[in-house]
C-alpha cells in the first residue's frame, strides 16, 4: 500500500559511500513502561508489558527477557465491568503447550522456554471483544498507573481475495502477491491492518506460518480512498529477525493463507503506522526521526480494539 | 521607538548633505575590460590627488564628484593596469574607462576573496565579494567547480555535511538566504541531494555575500544574501571556453549581437554519470534502468541603445531528473524531475549624471515531482513556486560624501505547497487538486550612505515590506483527531491574511587610521516564506511554504560590531566580529510529519513553530597579494532552537549548530604554468538525533529518541589539493617583413587541473543508523551503530579551454 522510497535512496548512495561500525555514547534515561495490548472482535484480550532498555544494553536471552515485567495488576472496564486480567506466565505452562502459546502471543518459543515471560489475558471467556464497544485499559506496574481506551469498530470486511503471478523475474511461474478489493464505507476516519498467515506445511511438514505476520506498513487509513471501491496487494510479511527464505516477500502457488483483516480506530492507525516507519528508519539522513504515536497515558506502546475479519486463499495463479 | 530614532536620523542628515553638493562638477560613466567589453563591479575610481574617490556599481557605474580645475582621474581594479588621465574640470563630464588586462599572469592571481573593496573603508560588514576566475584553481569534489562550496569556507558559513553545496549563515536555515541570479530569486540552489549547486561558474562574473548587516535594498530574507551577476558577453570579439571533466562537460560561447554596442553568451554543462555507468550495470542487477543527469543552461544578452539607457536580457534553466527502478519483489520504480528556471530582463536607464535607475522584471519558477509507480499503483507528488516580480532602484549621487538609494519592489507568488496523486489502476484515489496560495508582496526602501565625518560615515536605511494571502483557496476543516471533514471556497482576490512590516537597517564605520575600522550594524528584517524539510539532505520533499493565517513570517534581527585592519600595506586583512542574531516564528515539520499526508489536508497542517537565537565571533586573516594568497577563518559560534512541539519544549541545538569552524584556503602561484590550491576545514560534529532507549512491538525492534540533535557526531575535516598546469600562453611570430621575432598571445589557450578530494582519506560522517541482526530469541541479536561516509579519497582530473 504504501511505498517507501527511502531504503532505495540509501542503496542508491552506497554504492559511493562506506560504513563502519562506531560506538557512541548515549545517555541512560530512566525506563518506561511499554503495553502491547489488543482486543479482537470475539476474543479475549491480550496484554504484553516491558520495559524500554538503553539501545546498547546487552542483548542476551536474559537481558532481553529481563524487560518484560511480570508484577502488574490489569484490569479492564468495557463500560459495564471492571474486569481483573489473569496473568499467565510460561514457566507454568507445559511444554507441549508454549508453540501454541508463543503462537497465540507473538514471541518466540525459545524465549517462552528458556526465560519466565508473562501474559495478561481473561481465560474463562468471559471478556470478548465486541464491536462497537469501548475497553479502558488500566495498568498498575512499578509505581506507575498507565491508562488507555480503545474502541473496537464494526468491521469493514473484503469484497474479494485473490493471488497473483509477481512475474518479478522472467520465468517465474510460481511466487505473487495477495490483493484485495476494499469498499471503503462513506465516512471519513475508516483505518485498516492486513495480517496473513500460510496455514500449510512445508517440505519438513512444519506449519509455514505459525501465526499471523503483518508486512511491513501493514496499516492504512482511508484519507485519499473515503467512500471508494479499490484493489490494492500486499507482500507477504515475515518473522521478525527470521532467517533466509527463498520465498521472502511473496506466496507461492499452492500456498493456503488465512488473511486477517482488521478495522481500527485513527488513534490505533496512527501508532501503527509510526511504528513502521520507526522500524524502517532508524536514524538516516532521509527522515525525519520520530517516535512512535502511542495512545497509552503514563507510558508507551498501544491498546488497540481491532474489528476482524477472516478469509482464506487458496494461491492459484 | 528604534525607527523613531532613525528617521529622524535620516532626516537630519540629508539637509546639510544637499547644501554640500554645491559647487562641484561630477565625472560620471563606466568602467569596463578593454578586451572583453564586460563592464567591471567595484572597481575603485578616484581623484588622484585627493584620493577621493567611489567605486562602480554592479552595472559598472561611478559618479565622481571633483571640484574644478585640473584633476587626475585614476582607476584601479586588481588584474587590470592602473588608469590615468588628466581632466580640466570645468563642467559636468562622463568619462568611459577600458581597462586593460594586466599582462603579467602573476598578477592576474592576486586575489582569492574580497577583490577590491577596501576592508576598512566601506560601512558594509560581512560582506565578501568572490573572484570567480579564482575559483578554478581550488580544489573541487571531483573537479566541479562550485561557487556555494566556496561560499562554505568563510567564516559564519556552515556547510551541512559531505558534499552538500547548502550553505547556513550566522544560525540562520537555508531558506533564509536571499539567492539572487540577475535579480532573479532562485529558490533551491541545489541538484539533487545538494552535492552541487546550480550555478555553472562559466557564465558567472561576480558573487557577492552578505551576512550581516543587510542594506535596505535587499529584502524578504533575514540571514544573508548572495547576489550573482552573470558575464554579460564579450562585446569585442567572438569567444569560447569550456571544459571536460569526470562526471560533467561544460560549454561557454560569447560574442558581440553589434560590436561595442550589444553582446550575448550562451552556457551550458551537463553530467554524465548517467552515460558513464549504464555500460557497467548489468540488466538483472538492482539498479538496471536506474540513472541520474542535471544539465544547466545560462544565457544573457544585452544592448546599448544609448549613451544612457542599456537593457538586458538574462536567463537560466535547469533540470535535474533521477530514474530508480529496482528488480527485487515490490520494488518501486520512480523518476523524479526538479528543476529552477529564471528570467530577467533589465533597463538602465542615466538620468542624469547624478542618478541611476534600474528596472528589472523577473520571472522565477522553481518546481519539483516525484513518480513513483509500483504495480499498477501511481503515486505522484507535486510542488513548486512561481513568481513574477517588477523592481526598480534609483541611486542618486548627491555628492562625494554622499548617495541615496530608494525603489520599490512588488513580486506576485504562486505556490503550490504540496500536490499527492495516488492511482491504483483504473481508480484513482479521491485526493483534491490542492489549493494553490497567490500572495502579492510589495516593498519600498530608502537607503542612505554618507560619510557624517572624515572618520564615521553611516549607512541608514527604511524597509516597508508588506504580504497578502489572498483567494481563491481552499480552506480544509477539520474534527478533533484533526481528520479532514469539510472545505470552504475563499473567493477569487479576497484577503486572507495581511503582515506588514517596517525594517531598519543601520551599519556604520568609524575609521580609526588608515589601517584600521571599528563597524557595527543593526538590522531586522521579515521574511514572508519558509522552507519545510523532511530531512537534512535536499531532497525533493522539502516544501516553500508562504506566510498565511497560520503561519506567521520569520523575523530576524541581527546586532554586529567588528574591528577590521590592513597590514602591511594592505598585504594582510583581518577582521574581527561578534554578532548576535534572534529568529521568531521559525517552522519545522511536527514529529512524524510525513509528505504523503499533505494531501486533502490545510498545507500548514503538518507544521509546529518555534523561535531562535544564534550569536558568535568570527575571525578573518587575509592574505590579498603575493605568490601566496589565501585566507584562514574561523567562527565560535552556537545556534539554539526552541519549539513548544518539539522536544518537549526544551531548548536544542540546530542542526547545523558548530562551536568550532576553522577554514583554510591557500593558492600558490609557483609559475606562469603551474598554480596550486590547497584547502582545509575542520568543524565541530553535527548534531543529529539518535534513538537512546530500544523496546520490542510485534518482535521488532523499536527506537525511542529522547533529545532532538541530542548527539554529536565526530568533527568533520578535509584536506584538499589542487594543481592547474597552463599550457603555453604565448607564441613567437616572426614578422614576414623585418624578420623580427615577436612574442604573441596564442588564440587557443588550454589548462589541466588535477585534484584530490579528501587528501587524507579521512571517514567524515554523512549520517548514522542504528542496525541489528540475529535473533533476540535465540540470543545472538546485535545491535550495533554505524556511521556511513560519502566521499572517500578521490582524485579528478579538468581539462579546461578557452579561446
Amino acid at each position: 500500500m504504501k511505498k517507501q522510497l527511502l531504503p532505495y535512496l540509501v542503496a542508491v548512495l552506497t554504492l559511493i559511500a562506506c560504513e563502519k561500525e562506531i560506538t557512541v555514547d548515549l545517555p541512560r534515561t530512566d525506563p518506561k513502561i511499554v503495553v502491547e495490548g489488543t482486543i479482537e472482535t470475539g476474543r479475549p484480550p491480550l496484554v504484553l508489558l516491558t520495559r524500554t532498555q538503553n539501545y546498547f544494553d546487552p542483548t542476551s536471552i536474559e537481558s532481553i527477557a529481563g524487560s518484560y515485567i511480570s508484577d502488574a495488576v490489569v484490569t479492564i472496564y468495557d463500560g459495564n465491568n471492571t474486569i481483573t486480567l489473569d496473568r499467565i506466565c510460561s514457566s507454568s505452562i507445559p511444554d507441549d503447550q508454549l508453540e501454541a502459546v508463543a503462537a497465540a502471543v507473538g514471541i518466540d518459543v525459545n524465549l517462552l522456554r528458556q526465560a519466565n515471560i508473562c501474559a495478561w489475558t481473561k481465560l474463562d471467556n468471559t471478556l470478548l471483544g465486541q464491536e462497537g464497544r469501548t475497553y479502558r485499559l488500566d495498568v498498575q506496574a512499578e509505581g506507575n498507573t498507565l491508562t488507555s481506551t480503545t474502541t473496537i469498530p464494526g468491521a469493514v470486511a473484503l469484497d474479494s481475495l485473490w493471488f497473483k503471478l509477481a512475474q518479478n523475474n522472467p520465468g517465474d511461474d510460481t511466487l505473487g502477491f495477495l490483493w484485495g478489493t476494499l469498499s471503503d464505507p462513506d465516512t471519513i476516519g475508516n483505518a485498516y491492518r492486513w495480517f496473513a498467515q500460510r496455514i500449510n506445511r512445508d517440505a519438513d511438514g512444519v506449519p509455514k506460518d505459525s501465526r499471523f505476520l503483518a508486512p511491513s506498513f501493514s496499516a492504512f487509513e482511508d484519507r485519499y480512498v473515503n467512500g471508494l471501491t479499490f484493489d490494492f496487494s500486499y507482500n507477504r510479511g515475515s518473522e521478525p529477525f527470521g532467517g533466509d527464505d527463498p520465498e521472502a516477500g511473496y506466496y507461492k502457488v499452492g500456498d493456503t493463507v488465512v488473511v486477517k483483516f482488521a478495522s481500527m480506530g485513527t488513534a490505533e492507525y496512527r501508532f501503527y503506522n509510526s511504528f513502521a516507519n520507526n522500524v524502517a528508519t532508524q536514524g538516516d539522513v532521509f527522515s525525519n526521526p520520530a517516535n512512535v504515536r502511542s495512545n497509552i497515558e503514563g507510558g508507551l506502546g498501544i491498546w488497540a480494539g481491532l474489528g476482524v475479519r477472516l478469509d482464506t486463499v487458496i494461491c492459484v495463479p | 521607538m528604534r525607527t523613531h530614532i532613525l528617521l529622524i536620523l535620516l532626516s537630519s542628515f540629508l539637509s546639510p548633505v544637499i547644501l554640500s553638493a554645491q559647487g562641484t562638477f561630477t565625472i560620471s560613466g563606466f568602467v569596463k575590460d578593454g578586451s572583453t567589453g564586460e563592464t567591471l563591479i567595484g572597481a575603485n575610481v578616484y581623484v588622484k590627488e585627493t584620493m577621493k574617490g567611489s567605486s562602480t556599481n554592479t552595472y559598472g557605474y561611478f559618479v565622481l564628484n571633483v571640484g574644478s580645475g585640473s584633476q587626475t582621474i585614476a582607476m584601479s581594479f586588481i588584474g587590470y593596469e592602473e588608469f590615468t588621465q588628466v581632466i580640466d574640470v570645468s563642467a559636468d563630464m562622463k568619462l568611459n574607462i577600458e581597462a586593460r588586462p594586466k599582462v603579467i599572469q602573476a598578477k592576474e592571481f592576486e586575489v582569492v576573496g574580497d577583490r577590491t573593496k577596501d576592508n576598512t573603508e566601506g560601512t558594509q560588514m560581512g560582506t565578501v565579494e568572490l573572484d570567480v576566475q579564482r575559483l578554478n584553481t581550488l580544489p573541487a569534489l571531483l573537479g566541479e567547480v562550485d561557487i556555494l562550496k566556496t561560499i562554505q569556507f568563510l567564516p559564519g558559513v556552515k556547510s551541512n555535511g559531505e558534499g552538500n553545496s547548502g550553505f547556513y549563515v550566522r544560525g540562520g536555515g537555508p531558506d533564509q538566504n536571499l539567492i539572487l541570479l540577475d535579480d532573479a530569486v532562485v529558490y533551491n540552489a541545489s541538484h539533487l541531494f545538494g552535492f552541487f549547486s546550480v550555478f555553472n561558474a562559466d557564465a558567472v562574473k561576480n558573487i557577492e555575500l552578505i551576512k550581516g548587516g543587510m542594506p535596505a535594498n535587499y529584502g524578504g530574507r533575514i540571514s544573508s544574501v548572495l547576489d550573482i551577476t552573470m558575464k554579460e558577453g564579450n562585446d569585442k570579439g567572438f569567444h569560447g571556453q569550456g571544459g571536460i571533466g569526470l562526471i560533467s562537460s561544460r560549454l561557454t560561447l560569447e560574442g558581440p549581437i553589434v560590436k561595442d554596442k550589444g553582446s550575448f553568451i550562451v552556457s551550458g554543462r551537463r553530467t554524465y554519470i548517467d552515460v558513464l555507468t549504464k555500460p557497467f550495470i548489468s540488466d538483472t542487477s538492482a539498479f538496471s534502468g536506474s540513472g541520474y543527469y542535471f544539465y544547466d543552461l545560462n544565457a544573457k544578452a544585452n544592448y546599448r541603445i544609448s549613451d544612457r539607457d542599456r537593457v538586458y536580457l538574462s536567463g537560466y534553466f535547469g533540470r535535474d531528473v533521477f530514474d530508480f527502478s529496482g528488480s527485487d519483489p515490490g520494488d518501486p520504480q520512480f523518476r523524479i524531475p526538479w528543476g529552477n528556471a529564471t528570467l530577467s530582463a533589465r533597463w538602465n536607464h542615466i538620468f542624469g549624471p547624478k542618478l541611476f535607475m534600474n528596472t528589472t522584471a523577473t520571472f522565477s519558477d522553481y518546481s519539483f515531482s516525484f513518480n513513483a509507480e509500483q504495480d499498477q499503483f501511481a503515486f505522484e507528488l507535486f510542488s513548486g513556486i512561481k513568481d513574477y516580480s517588477l523592481k526598480s532602484d534609483l541611486t542618486h549621487y548627491l555628492s562625494a560624501r554622499h548617495s541615496l538609494k530608494y525603489g520599490g519592489q512588488y513580486t506576485y507568488h504562486s505556490y503550490t505547497t504540496s500536490t499527492v496523486n495516488v492511482s491504483s489502476g483504473d481508480t484513482d484515489f479521491n485526493i483534491d487538486t490542492p489549493p494553490k496560495l497567490y500572495a502579492h508582496e510589495t516593498a519600498l526602501y530608502v537607503m542612505d550612505d554618507f560619510d557624517l565625518t572624515d572618520q564615521l560615515r553611516i549607512n541608514a536605511g527604511l524597509r516597508l515590506t508588506t504580504f497578502n494571502h489572498v483567494g481563491p483557496y481552499t480552506r480544509y476543516l477539520t474534527d478533533d483527531q484533526a481528520r479532514t471533514i469539510d472545505k470552504e471556497e475563499i473567493a477569487d482576490g479576497k484577503n486572507i491574511s495581511g503582515y506588514a512590516a517596517l525594517e531598519p537597517r543601520l551599519s556604520m564605520r568609524y575609521r580609526m587610521d588608515g589601517r584600521s575600522s571599528i563597524k557595527a550594524s543593526f538590522n531586522r528584517g521579515q521574511q514572508y516564506v519558509h522552507l519545510a524539510s523532511f530531512s537534512s539532505v535536499a531532497l525533493p520533499t522539502d516544501v516553500w511554504i508562504p506566510s498565511s493565517e497560520n503561519v506567521k513570517p520569520q523575523i530576524g534581527t541581527q546586532y554586529a560590531i567588528g574591528y577590521f585592519r590592513d597590514l602591511k600595506d594592505r598585504m594582510f586583512e583581518t577582521s574581527v566580529e561578534a554578532y548576535y542574531k534572534d529568529f521568531q516564528n521559525l517552522i519545522e515539520y511536527a514529529e512524524g510529519a510525513e509528505p504523503q499526508n499533505n494531501g486533502n489536508a490545510n498545507y500548514d497542517a503538518q507544521l509546529v513553530f518555534g523561535d531562535g537565537y544564534s550569536y558568535g565571533a568570527e575571525l578573518f586573516l587575509k592574505k590579498v597579494t603575493g605568490k601566496v594568497n589565501g585566507w584562514v577563518g574561523y567562527t565560535w559560534s552556537k545556534t539554539m532552537r526552541t519549539f513548544p512541539d518539539i522536544n518537549q519544549g526544551r531548548e536544542f541545538p540546530s542542526r547545523w549548530d558548530r562551536r568550532h569552524d576553522l577554514s583554510v584556503v591557500l593558492s600558490y602561484d609557483r609559475s606562469e604554468r603551474w598554480s596550486f590550491g590547497a584547502t582545509f576545514v575542520y568543524a565541530t560534529g553535527q548534531a543529529v538525533t539518535l534513538p537512546v532507549n530500544r523496546y520490542f512491538i510485534e518482535g521488532e525492534l523499536v527506537s525511542e529518541y529522547t533529545e532532538r540533535n541530542g548527539y554529536r557526531m565526530v568533527p568533520y575535516h578535509r584536506l584538499d589539493l589542487a594543481a592547474t598546469l597552463n599550457n603555453k600562453r604565448t607564441k613567437e611570430k616572426k614578422d614576414p617583413v623585418t624578420g623580427t621575432i615577436t612574442t604573441v598571445n596564442k588564440r587557443w589557450k588550454s589548462s589541466w587541473t588535477f585534484g584530490i578530494y579528501n587528501v587524507y582519506n579521512r571517514a567524515n560522517p554523512y549520517f548514522i543508523y542504528f542496525g541489528a541482526e540475529g535473533n533476540p530469541a535465540a540470543g545472538d541479536l546485535r545491535v550495533t551503530a554505524n556511521q556511513v561516509s560519502l566521499f572517500t579519497i578521490l582524485p579528478s582530473v579538468t581539462w579546461n579551454f578557452k579561446f
